[in-house]
């Protein structure tokens, strides 16, 4: 089969179908990054617009551009759009495109997953959307502080877009997150040991982790709040024995990883891109590992740095503070190993190379002012000033729009296929640079003058008159920049001349197949021998057109990918890929009732969804596996491999140990939260504690047994080819003690009577939820049992159920001992 | 999934150390240690003993990831893991130096 009766085999297997209802049906990671870009930019210039909106008002004294009802909406709403719709999203995108093509593989590790993370998105951002062209969206700043966002301060429906829009367009994020972390873990080119990864699969790896851990803490924080807002459960009101700061460790606890999951990304960008441009390797690769680990672990000790001016103790501060300064080491580990990267080689000032340069003058300075505040007399004095708002821009901008943009001038010849022709780029950038730092710099210093956040106008004589005139006037040019960079791509997107492949003559496997990418992304998986696989073999684009890796033969007609052992990169198993569907769209227009039904107060709609998501949920499962063992299948080279689906981890087993890993942080921030009420709110200890009776532990403790120990008798059931049908039973008969245990504590009660009782109705409730769904699939394996989905090689479905009956049993015991523990001891 | 541990585990075992001294810290601080007829010296005293148990930990974690027996058999992982438990190390010393410099509640 010559290279060209290849590509098109490939196509037809792996392609998208034709027409509109490709766009709505395709799972490819090309198809769906892409959707992820473009969207992501559409919100970019939606909040950049918002942001003019902003200086428009600001430019001048007592302006009545807009009253405070809109600017508070404007204000808010464009740093919603700005960290939730755009950075994340932007990065998302371009790991979903670009990650197979870097570790040499043709898809992601769970296609369908990524499909339905992005309509989860697109359903998400345009509820929000709705709200700011309604005049009903989120007013009470981005980071929605109770009680101003509680129905004491708001009591109409803009605090809830925020809520429920947000924990919506979240699902895309750990669902990116799950499949980035399993796809760099799993699945790679052979021979990629963890040492010869590229490194910003590196970095993406982090980052998901990241994601995760970090944003269970705000997802609980939004859901207690909606539950406060929605039927009275007093978790922030501390009259109630709530109490407002615990909103706070929540939302930061999220809020400064998230700092670094968006500088992360970009980090990685340049370190791909810099030493392209510099012509040479990476200088310090592993440090550069080490430093971003360390960056992405550290920086979850920082989340009180927020928080230096709600009345915490010395102490307390100063374990923050000390945290807070120990960041800028890693920091600084990484910004000197890309000098030396620059001094090693021979730097050439193409576009990419323009916009590093600016990201590091403006990070970097970023930085320092972030050390500054870092320091807890300092931050005293420039809390909630003009002065944070300027260092954010400069971190965030500088950190990771600047980089970004550098990576879209890098790889827009991937994306495009085509030379940059027209030079409009270059002044965008001076225009976006000076605009940038004309209207940030300056702002600077109208916070050490005493400019608050968040005003909705300035006052003659204050002082602040000619700074507020000029950042505006600057922020127009930056806006007019940014507007000058789209058209420069898109003018070169559509008109530019055809390029050649690897213009930038990159060692990485993104320029070893034809720009734009096939959707199959790469003709056949080579064997990789170092981090730069194109500079030891040149002709390495050829030999895998020519089908010469592995997995080079399309004739199967199925979506055929390897998978990797995690350290050595020695291949372990074949997996075939479910094709287009429109599943994920179904799937994420249904779960999008579940918030509307909340966001409207049709209650209704609630358990409709649940119950549509469950069927749809099935629905996606059953289409897996095999009813029968098969043989090691042939990849190529004399080489045969077991299928996944017959593997004891299938890909499903640690997609599921991540998500149960965030799941787990989940529950540690209640546990958290419920400590925290305990220890610090005003109006503890409740005026009863909860004394349970023998029914609830008996009914736990017999519960958690009987699942325990009823999967894995199911398990070897399987294993010796007898039934599984006793352990299942025993197991489905646990899940509904445990699910009974926690529906005593609904029965002795009331919700919204203290913080103590509405903290142990959601506890209950986390318990339930988990019963239920390990009752439901202890069902599900039973009846893939009888349709002979499972057998003593095909038990991976098992070991899925069994890691989530696990889960369930730990969390049950250690939910409902927290909730009983109070009133055993008093 | 060796190697990802033993690159994850002394961070992840410093913010956990970290997160329970702040508890700690945040409890010593309460009125439920005044209720439970504890003073402020036996608070400081609890916060610097786990202040120690942490950095023995992390001084145990440094000496296996140097043993034959625990290292990663691939160089660069030997050489990550190494730089990340002395990270750790010191992110131990330095973040919780304050149980004994600082005072405690007010």
């Amino acid at each position: 089969m010559n290279a060209l009766r290849r590509h098109r085999a490939l196509e037809r297997i792996w392609g998208p179908r034709p027409g509109w209802r490709g766009k709505l049906t395709t799972v490819n990671n090309n198809d769906i990054g892409l959707m992820f870009l473009f969207l992501a930019v559409t919100f970019f210039v939606i909040g950049g617009i918002l942001a003019m909106l902003i200086r428009a008002q600001l430019a001048t004294p007592r302006s009545v551009f807009m009253g405070p009802d809109i600017y508070n909406q404007v204000f808010t709403m464009h740093g919603v759009i700005m960290m939730f719709l755009f950075a994340i999203p932007l990065f998302e995108g371009l790991t979903v495109y670009l990650l197979p093509k870097m570790l040499g593989t043709r898809d992601l590790a769970f296609p369908r997953l990524s499909a339905f993370g992005f309509w989860c998105y697109a359903f998400g951002g345009s509820l929000l959307i709705f709200a700011l062209l309604a005049g009903i969206a989120p007013d009470s700043g981005w980071f929605m502080y109770p009680p101003l966002s509680s129905t004491l301060g708001s009591p109409g429906i803009n605090p809830d877009f925020w809520l429920l829009g947000i924990t919506f367009v979240e699902i895309s994020a750990i669902s990116a997150s799950v499949e980035i972390v399993v796809t760099v873990l799993l699945y790679r080119a052979p021979g990629m040991s963890l040492d010869k990864l590229p490194i910003f699969a590196w970095y993406m790896l982090i980052v998901a982790v990241m994601i995760l851990t970090g944003f269970p803490p705000l997802i609980l924080g939004s859901i207690l709040l909606e539950l406060e807002r929605a039927f009275g459960m007093p978790f922030f009101q501390v009259d109630a024995g709530g109490d407002s700061l615990l909103w706070q460790h929540l939302f930061w606890l999220f809020g400064h990883p998230e700092v670094y999951i968006i500088f992360l990304p970009a980090a990685g960008v340049i370190s791909t891109v810099l030493p392209v441009m510099a012509r040479t390797t990476l200088l310090g690769y592993g440090w550069i590992v080490a430093a971003a680990i360390s960056l992405g672990v550290l920086s979850f000790g920082i989340w009180v740095h927020h928080m230096y001016a709600t009345g915490i103790p010395h102490m307390g501060l100063a374990f923050f503070s000390a945290a807070s300064t120990l960041v800028a080491v890693p920091t600084g580990v990484q910004i000197f190993a890309w000098i030396g990267t620059l001094w090693k080689g021979r730097p050439e000032m193409h576009m990419p190379m323009l916009w590093i340069l600016s990201f590091f003058a403006t990070f970097v300075m970023g930085g320092l002012t972030g050390v500054m505040v870092a320091v807890v007399p300092f931050d005293w004095q420039s809390h909630d000033t003009y002065f944070v708002v300027a260092h954010l821009h400069y971190v965030l901008v500088g950190g990771f729009v600047f980089p970004m943009l550098a990576g879209l001038y890098y790889w827009l010849p991937h994306f495009t296929g085509r030379k940059r022709f027209f030079k409009l780029g270059k002044t965008a950038f001076w225009l976006v640079f000076f605009g940038f730092h004309g209207t940030f710099l300056l702002l600077h210093w109208a916070g050490l003058l005493g400019m608050r956040r968040r005003i909705d106008h300035i006052e003659n004589g204050s002082g602040w008159e000619l700074i507020n005139l000029l950042a505006s006037i600057s922020g127009f040019v930056m806006a007019i920049g940014f507007a000058l960079v789209l058209i420069d791509v898109v003018v070169n997107a559509v008109v530019a001349v055809r390029g050649r492949r690897n213009p930038w003559h990159a060692g990485t496997l993104e320029w070893a197949m034809p720009a734009p990418s096939a959707s199959y992304n790469i003709a056949s998986i080579p064997e990789v021998r170092s981090r730069n696989p194109l500079y030891d073999d040149p002709e390495l684009p050829v030999r895998i057109a020519r089908g010469e890796g592995y997995l080079g033969d399309p004739s199967s007609g199925l979506r055929e990918i390897l998978t990797v052992e995690i350290a050595s990169g020695r291949p372990s198993s074949l997996v075939i890929f479910p094709t287009n569907t429109a599943l994920p769209i179904v799937m994420a227009f249904v779960t999008g009732g579940l918030f509307v039904g909340m966001l409207i107060k049709a209650y209704w709609l609630v358990p409709l969804s649940i119950l549509g998501v469950t069927a749809l949920a099935v629905w996606w499962a059953w289409s897996l596996g095999s009813r029968r063992d098969q043989e090691p299948q042939p990849v190529g080279h004399g080489l045969v491999l077991p299928l996944a689906s017959e593997a004891k981890r299938p890909p499903g087993w640690w997609g599921s140990l991540f998500l149960l890993i965030a799941n787990g942080v989940f529950f540690g921030s209640l546990l958290f939260g419920y400590a925290f009420l305990w220890t610090v709110a005003p109006n503890w200890p409740p005026p009863a504690w909860l004394k349970p009776d023998l029914t609830g532990p008996l009914l736990a403790l017999g519960g958690a047994t009987l699942s325990w120990r009823g999967i894995r008798v199911a398990d070897r059931g399987l294993r010796r080819n007898g039934g599984p049908w006793l352990g299942l039973l025993l197991s489905l008969a646990g899940s509904v003690a445990l699910a009974s245990a926690a529906v005593t504590i609904f029965m002795r009660t009331t919700h919204d009577a203290h913080a103590y009782d509405a903290t142990l109705w959601v506890i209950a409730g986390y318990v339930l939820f988990h019963a239920t769904i390990v009752g439901l699939m202890t069902v599900f394996l039973a009846l893939r049992a009888a349709a002979g989905y499972l057998s003593a090689r095909r038990i991976g479905e098992a070991r899925v159920v069994r890691l989530w009956t696990d889960y369930a049993v730990v969390t049950a015991l250690l939910g409902l001992g927290a909730a009983w523990l109070p009133g055993v001891l008093t | 999934m060796t190697d990802i541990l033993r690159i994850s585990v002394p961070l992840t075992a410093w913010l956990v150390a970290f997160s329970a001294v702040y508890g700690l810290h945040g409890l010593v601080c309460s009125d439920r240690w005044v209720a439970a007829g504890l003073d402020l010296a036996v608070g400081r005293a609890a916060m610097a003993a786990a202040w120690i148990v942490a950095i023995a930990l992390q001084v145990a974690l440094l000496l296996a990831l140097r043993s034959p027996r625990f290292a990663s058999p691939s160089a660069f992982m030997r050489g990550v893991s190494l730089t990340l438990s002395v990270t750790a190390l010191v992110a131990t010393l330095w973040t919780l130096m304050p149980v004994v410099t600082t005072s405690a509640c007010l």
